[in-house]
């Protein structure tokens, strides 16, 4: 009897160290390749950085996270079965960090759970389901936008939108904001295989417009600067959210008109910050970032961390991450610690708004505060 | 600024590099019979290397050079190592290995440069020239000049001189011109050559203006193959209908939007194809 009940005291220990040592399975859905490669590997990264540094510091509750990547190649079919593949193998939370349509795609299916956290402008999760938005969504920058041109006297834009999903999101947008605050909206559309984007800037940069604004993110992007740098347009450029990386600076310095200016998360520049926990957030993702990857980190990186953030909080702060009502509970009355505070509740599944939206301008190559337009 | 001027313009640069690419396409389909998907990698090959190499400290005139080699080599390779020992293979399994050579390229471009799109810097510097209300810039100009230019100066070859005849006879029928004492290897490998030289240039012309990643070559490769179907796979054809299409495509994303480019474009190909097909659809003989 006694040697029993010693065995049985054991079997139960043995378990509950295996419980404990179980990691926890992160599954994320990124296009580590195909043409919104630039976007998943640098989500990719930020992924990564977390769970190393998590691990390095003995995981969460004494688990090790786990995260596992798999590659959608920005197709939605691809993502749907990457994310029904990881409800399969139990992953507590899901990283959608791929394109509008992939995310489109993938949102329906988690219904039941785990919580899919989306880094994404373009898609705003309803507040019935599990997933949440952890940037300001594209009305949101939309929004800040018009702020910007409000505070500099200018009533109208000129705007070229991309012919796919993202670029169909930001002209609803545009059409809704500006419609809104009885500003006048000049758009031209082009084709994601457009070489030369002289012809859409000539229809909306007439003599009348101060501010013309491209939402294409990408080799696309590029183009609508060169052609604009071509043209001798006169007015400030504002290009997207995605484009406030290195590698986009690197791609146009040459060639960039003479002010070419961004929509971003304030976070993008911790000097503008004010003092306190949030710009010593920023800073440290920054300086961590840049010494295990070796490159300046960008806008896209801080998205990641803005994702890795609540994922974190998520994990360490509630008793079981795997009970997805008490998770989505959780974070709809709970403010998140992260470079902007996130704040979900549950009529709103997006963590930001355009209060953490800042309008930046590249100087020397780095993104500062941009300045008044009628300053030049 | 005058929008129809500069669709015009748009519309001769966009058609100058539906040129490039469709001729190079046409002649490797001509001599070879295989439609080479792997055609439009020459691009993305020259453009990437050339960033890379820029980056890496080498003169912009030999960094073009080298990347235009390695294009070079990649399309000869293809022919001689890849598709030459399998020349008895059916042509729809040969089209299926350009593809995946496609995709071999795609991946050694990602290894070699990562996936963030890259450019280099122009060759033709200068102030942009203003005419009629439209820009172009001078790299555009010589992108318009060497496109139609280089285009009808391979037309004319294959239809006027010696070797360029023999490079169609090539295609026409293999054994009869061998009989006759044409190199019929010889002759695929300069279609392959050509065709990869002028990818090539249109990428050195191109990129500056633009940017490119590793996927930008089955892109091109679908540019040059609308302009090659149009023109009939005609060498000469390609380049009319590489300036009507350049043409076309930019005036109805000007005054369409481009949203109606791709429906209009490929509705544009499916007439061209039925009225091409005509003579096989009425049995064979032309329609009274």
């Amino acid at each position: 009897m006694k040697r029993n009940l010693l065995f049985l005291a054991l079997a139960a220990i043995a378990s509950a160290h295996a419980q404990t040592a179980r990691p926890i399975l992160i599954g994320e859905v990124a296009p580590l390749t195909g043409p919104a490669a630039t976007v998943g590997t640098r989500l990719n990264k930020a992924s990564q950085l977390w769970a190393e540094e998590v691990n390095a510091k003995g995981g969460i509750n004494g688990r090790k996270i786990e995260l596992a990547t798999c590659n959608d190649e920005g197709r939605p079919d691809k993502a749907a079965a990457c994310l029904r593949d990881f409800q399969e193998k139990g992953a507590v939370m899901i990283f959608g960090n791929s394109l509008t349509a992939s995310l489109r795609a993938m949102q329906p299916l988690v219904k039941n759970g785990p919580l899919l956290l989306i880094p994404s402008p373009n898609v705003v999760p309803p507040a019935d389901s599990y997933a949440f938005q952890v940037s300001p969504s594209d009305l949101h920058l939309t929004e800040a936008i018009a702020k910007y041109m409000k505070e500099n006297g200018l009533s109208k834009i000129g705007m070229v939108a991309a012919t796919d999903a993202s670029g169909e999101v930001g002209v609803e947008s545009a059409k809704k904001v500006f419609n809104d605050q009885k500003m006048e909206l000049r758009l031209a559309r082009i084709d994601l295989r457009a070489t030369d984007a002289s012809t859409q800037l000539a229809s909306v940069a007439g003599p009348d417009i101060k501010l013309v604004y491209s939402s294409y993110t990408g080799a696309g992007a590029a183009t609508v600067v060169k052609s604009f740098k071509i043209l001798g347009l006169p007015q400030p450029l504002m290009v997207s959210y995605g484009n406030m990386s290195e590698a986009f600076v690197n791609l146009i310095k040459d060639v960039a008109p003479p002010r070419l200016l961004g929509t971003s998360v304030a976070a993008l520049v911790p000097d503008q910050m004010p003092a306190g926990a949030e710009r010593d957030r920023a800073r440290a993702f920054f300086d961590a970032y840049a010494k295990r990857f070796n490159e300046k980190p960008d806008m896209i990186n801080l998205l990641g961390r803005a994702e890795t953030d609540v994922a974190e909080a998520v994990l360490r702060k509630t008793a079981n991450p795997s009970d997805y009502p008490a998770v989505k509970k959780f974070l709809e009355s709970t403010p998140i610690e992260s470079f902007h505070t996130q704040k979900f509740s549950s009529t709103n599944h997006v963590g930001l708004d355009a209060s953490s939206v800042m309008i930046v301008e590249l100087k020397d190559g780095n993104w500062i505060k941009a300045q008044p337009i009628s300053s030049r | 600024m005058n929008l129809f001027s500069q669709a015009v313009i748009s519309g001769l640069m966009l058609g100058a590099v539906y040129a490039f690419l469709g001729i190079g396409l046409v002649l490797a389909y001509r001599t070879a019979r295989i439609l080479n998907l792997a055609h439009g990698e020459a691009f993305a090959i020259t453009g990437v290397a050339a960033a890379l190499l820029v980056k890496a400290g080498l003169p912009l005139l030999a960094a073009l050079g080298l990347s235009l080699l390695i294009a070079l080599a990649f399309a000869l390779s293809l022919h001689r190592f890849v598709l030459r020992p399998r020349a008895d293979w059916p042509a729809a399994t040969l089209i299926l290995i350009t593809l995946g050579a496609a995709f071999v390229v795609r991946g050694v471009l990602i290894l070699a440069g990562g996936t963030d799109p890259v450019s280099f810097p122009a060759l033709f510097t200068g102030m942009p020239l203003r005419i009629a209300g439209g820009v172009i810039p001078m790299q555009g100009i010589a992108l318009v000049l060497l496109g139609f230019g280089v285009s009808a100066a391979v037309g004319v070859y294959l239809a006027r001189t010696r070797s360029g005849k023999q490079l169609l006879a090539a295609a026409e029928n293999p054994f009869a011109a061998e009989l006759v004492g044409v190199d019929v290897e010889r002759a695929r490998l300069v279609a392959y050559g050509i065709g990869a030289i002028l990818g090539a240039l249109a990428g050195i012309l191109l990129i500056p203006l633009i940017a490119v990643d590793f996927q930008s070559g089955l892109a091109m490769t679908l540019r040059g193959f609308i302009a090659a179907a149009i023109s009939g796979m005609s060498p000469l054809g390609v380049l009319f209908s590489g300036i009507g299409l350049g043409l076309f495509e930019s005036m109805v994303g000007a005054y369409l939007g481009a949203l109606y480019q791709d429906p209009v474009m490929f509705f544009l190909l499916i007439l061209v194809a039925l009225w091409q097909s005509r003579h096989i659809r009425f049995g064979g003989t032309r329609r009274a």
